[in-house]
């Protein structure tokens, strides 16, 4: 394993490995052959416009689908091979909240207590803490289906962090959110960061990018065409220096941008 | 200051029923695209039914015509003279029937097309009145069942028509009178879904719909069955007068339900003066009762009464319910993993509390107890004859007639088992990837989802055959080996089962009422099933049968059976489940 000085503060370790991978879909590349490492104590952000493969390079670190070719790692872990022990330190947060809706968020939470095994007592401690800290307290004992957007979007995000995993991966996290809530979201990834835990970030908006994250990397049409800190991707450009210029200048959108100025 | 608006947009202003027929249009153009788009044989499937349905049409004219020419005959009218009046009575009750079918049904598709369809907020946002989306609306609602009305009373009314040599305008009025009743239907069952959805959440009315039309649906199927006692030779003419006098005397009530069915048969009859009464009435407070539906729909609708719902709308989770301090769960954090008992937990909430669940769970009980109660009503004896048999024969058809409950049982297993087992892995639905990122192994997961299908499955299995055998008074040492029998042949059902609802899972659904397997595996288990399970039964109990048979020990027929049988149903239970275990982690990829 590499190790790497995130910060000045502490040695970093490759939490997140991925080397060489594809997903093939028929006769398209949906990811073509991403390489990429994640440290610990690092918020990694994750650009793409849509359809560019985000989700599904995400959906293949978590485990949920079988790469064509090439590994991930998590914590050192093949997710292919030992993926019960990848999975045990990973957290996911999906896009949609896709949860049990018949459950109250206190059950969901208990469930995903006994699915990672974690000590009852200290289940129930984590969930007071959990509802606590999303403000869900007084809707904890109600069923989700009765739950707005954003609050089945802070339960999953409960969800992934009620077992304190070393990685955590979201798929648009703050989706759907009010700005308190989507504020919390922040804090609590920097934190978890600051605490040692690598985040990998997928997020459209770029300004959550650019203030979060200490490494991005940018894919299109399923390749990985650019990563680095903001730092490196300005000097990657041609003198951009907002990362939205830099986004669409990379990925092809400056084109229609010129065209929005003519609607204008 | 005061603000001049600027020029609309709009061109023109169209009138309503422009609106209405615009947005029939859309809905007939997602049919249109979806029929050309749909693979050759549910095309050839939809023209077949048309043609099926046309001939339905055709053959219900004929007949009722036939019928009612029989009915009307001198021949006849020589033994029953008053059967005029029962035929003219027809048109009144197809009339009332239409009314209460339109507003009991059209009350579900409402629901889902005013509340549960997400595209209301689109088109009240549109630039088309309220008034053209709720009568579109209404239309859509009403449309598929007012077709199947129609098409079955409006050949049995012009089939009475043309027997009695009625004039040309009943028939001109016929469907035109159906066409008010239906939509004054439509309209009240709108005001009674605003109404509903106003103390109850629309999702949880729609559940509750759902669990009594499954529950209903399936009594009435059942209802010839169970009524394989009533016999017709025991009717007598003074029933038949009687129950004749009560139709009759509905249709001369002066009920407003009597008033379209009585209007046309004056109609029809040139009696013109109580035709113009009773249709221009009809008509016209049909027409009242649809205008003062739509109007006051649209009110509730637009200032939000009628989605907001009085008192709490959350749902409290009983605190003992919580998989914490349910007692009786703590049984299994001695016995089962962490991660196997919160599936099981999970799976026994959700489905408990998901009445459309519920209603495919509940649906093997009423086939259960009503095959049972069938079976018991054909007495408590074996058929034994006329005596001519030596009396172990007759022994040995009476074990065969007890060993038979356990095919009771054996039914009721496999049609709950068929559910759970097989609609194990789909129910996870889209929310499965709880599972997938979890760090719980392939055996964890088919552990839990065989213990949430087999113990249920058990259970009621063992209940039925207890049941049946104490009522049958059963020897003991039957019912000892059957029970044990009938814990393995179900083992092996679920494992069977489970293998194929891994191979077949489809986590793509919205409606829990509507999960179905994928790539044949519902049809597939069904087969292999029902050959397992008669391969079990012969292994089970062939052996004690044929040793009584030839006077030998019976219990000696039993252990050979059990050694048999056992050995079958456990490779069932594992052997399949073992060749699933792979994909698992596949499900939903």
């Amino acid at each position: 394993m590499d190790n790497k000085i995130i910060g000045n503060i502490q040695p970093a370790l490759p939490y997140i490995e991925i080397d060489h991978l594809s997903k093939v879909y028929g006769e398209k590349f949906a990811v073509d052959d991403v390489s990429s490492v994640v440290y610990s104590g690092e918020i990694f952000g994750f650009l793409g416009p849509n359809g560019a493969g985000k989700t599904t390079t995400i959906k293949m670190i978590v485990g949920l689908l079988q790469p064509t070719s090439g590994t991930v790692r998590v914590t050192g872990y093949d997710v292919r091979t030992e993926q019960l022990k990848a999975k045990a330190s990973c957290g996911f947060v999906p896009d949609t909240p896709n949860l049990y809706t018949k459950l109250s968020a206190r059950e969901l939470l208990h469930f995903v207590g006994d699915l990672y095994d974690i000590d009852r007592i200290q289940v129930n401690r984590r969930i007071d803490e959990l509802l606590r800290l999303f403000d869900l307290v007084e809707a904890g004992d109600d069923q989700i289906d009765s739950y707005s957007h954003g609050m089945q979007q802070k339960t999953s995000l409960a969800a992934a962090l009620m077992h304190d995993p070393k990685v955590l991966v979201l798929d648009e996290p703050t989706v759907g959110l009010d700005p308190k809530s989507a504020r919390l979201i922040k804090d609590i990834l920097r934190q978890l960061a600051s605490r040692g835990a690598a985040i990998f970030l997928s997020t459209h908006i770029l300004e959550i990018a650019e203030r979060m994250c200490d490494r991005i990397g940018i894919i299109n049409k399923g390749k990985l065409i650019a990563v680095g800190t903001m730092e490196e991707l300005r000097a990657m450009g041609k003198g951009e220096t907002s990362l939205e210029d830099i986004f669409l200048s990379l990925t092809g959108g400056a084109e229609a941008a010129e065209i929005a100025d003519v609607l204008k | 200051m005061s603000l001049t608006a600027f020029p609309s947009v709009l061109k023109h202003e169209f009138s309503l029923w422009h609106h209405v027929l615009k947005l029939l249009r859309l809905r007939w153009t997602l049919f249109y695209s979806g029929f050309k788009r749909a693979s050759k044989r549910r095309k050839i499937f939809t023209v077949a039914g048309l043609i099926f349905v046309i001939a339905i049409f055709a053959g219900i004219f004929i007949g009722s015509m036939l019928l009612m020419n029989l009915i009307r005959s001198p021949a006849l009218a020589e033994i029953a003279p008053d059967l005029d009046g029962f035929v003219e009575a027809i048109p009144v009750l197809v009339f009332a029937g239409s009314f209460l079918a339109i507003l009991l049904t059209s009350f579900g598709l409402l629901l889902q097309a005013l509340y549960l369809s997400g595209d209301m907020d689109f088109l009240l946002s549109a630039p088309i009145p309220i008034r053209a989306v709720f009568i579109s609306k209404l239309i859509q609602a009403i449309l598929p069942n007012f077709t199947l009305i129609a098409l079955s009373g409006i050949p049995l009314l012009y089939g009475i028509g043309a027997s009695g040599g009625y004039n040309i305008l009943y028939y001109l009025f016929v469907p035109v009178v159906l066409a008010f009743i239906a939509m004054a239907a439509a309209g009240i069952s709108s005001i009674l879904v605003m109404g509903i959805v106003h103390l109850v959440p629309a999702r949880r009315v729609a559940e509750v719909l759902a669990f009594l039309g499954a529950t209903i649906s399936i009594l009435c199927s059942q209802i010839n069955a169970l009524s394989r006692g009533f016999d017709v030779e025991q009717v007598t003419p003074e029933m038949l007068a009687d129950n004749s006098n009560v139709i009759l005397s509905l249709a001369n009530s002066w009920s407003p339900i009597s008033w379209a069915g009585r209007g046309l048969v004056e109609l029809g009859n040139g009696n013109w003066l109580p035709a113009i009464l009773f249709t221009s009435l009809t008509i016209g407070l049909a027409g009242l009762a649809f205008y003062f539906s739509l109007t006051t729909a649209e009110k509730l609708y637009y200032s939000g009464w009628a989605s907001v719902q009085l008192g709490t709308r959350r749902k409290k989770t009983s605190k003992h319910e919580t998989l914490e301090k349910n007692q009786r769960l703590r049984l299994f954090e001695k016995i089962l993993p962490a991660p196997v008992r919160a599936i099981v937990v999970k799976d026994i909430l959700v489905t408990r509390r998901d009445l459309r669940n519920m209603s495919q769970v509940v649906t093997p009980m009423i086939f259960g107890l009503i095959y049972a109660v069938m079976m018991l009503r054909g007495g408590d004896d074996a058929p034994l004859g006329r005596g001519e048999a030596p009396p172990f024969v007759l022994e040995v058809i009476k074990s065969a007639w007890i060993y038979g409950s356990v095919g009771i049982s054996l039914f009721v297993g496999w049609s709950l088992n068929s559910r759970l087992a097989l609609l194990g892995f789909s129910l996870e639905g889209k929310s499965y990837w709880l599972l997938k990122t979890s760090p719980v192994s392939a055996g964890k997961l088919l552990l839990s989802k065989f213990l949430i299908a087999y113990v249920p499955t058990i259970l009621m299995g063992m209940l039925f055959l207890l049941g049946i055998t104490l009522v049958r008074k059963a020897p003991y040492s039957i019912v000892l080996y059957a029970l044990p029998a009938i814990a393995l042949i179900l083992a092996g059902l679920t494992g069977i089962n489970l293998a194929f609802g891994v191979k077949g899972a489809n986590l793509d659904w919205e409606n829990a009422q509507k999960i179905s397997t994928r790539k044949g595996s519902g049809c597939l288990s069904a087969i292999v099933t029902v050959i397992y399970l008669g391969f079990s039964l012969v292994l089970f109990f062939a052996p004690p049968l044929v040793l009584s048979f030839f006077q030998l020990s019976e219990l000696m027929g039993q252990l050979i059976g059990m050694i048999l049988g056992g050995i079958f149903s456990l490779a069932a239970a594992i052997l399949p489940i073992l060749w699933v275990k792979p994909l698992v982690y596949r499900i939903g990829e």
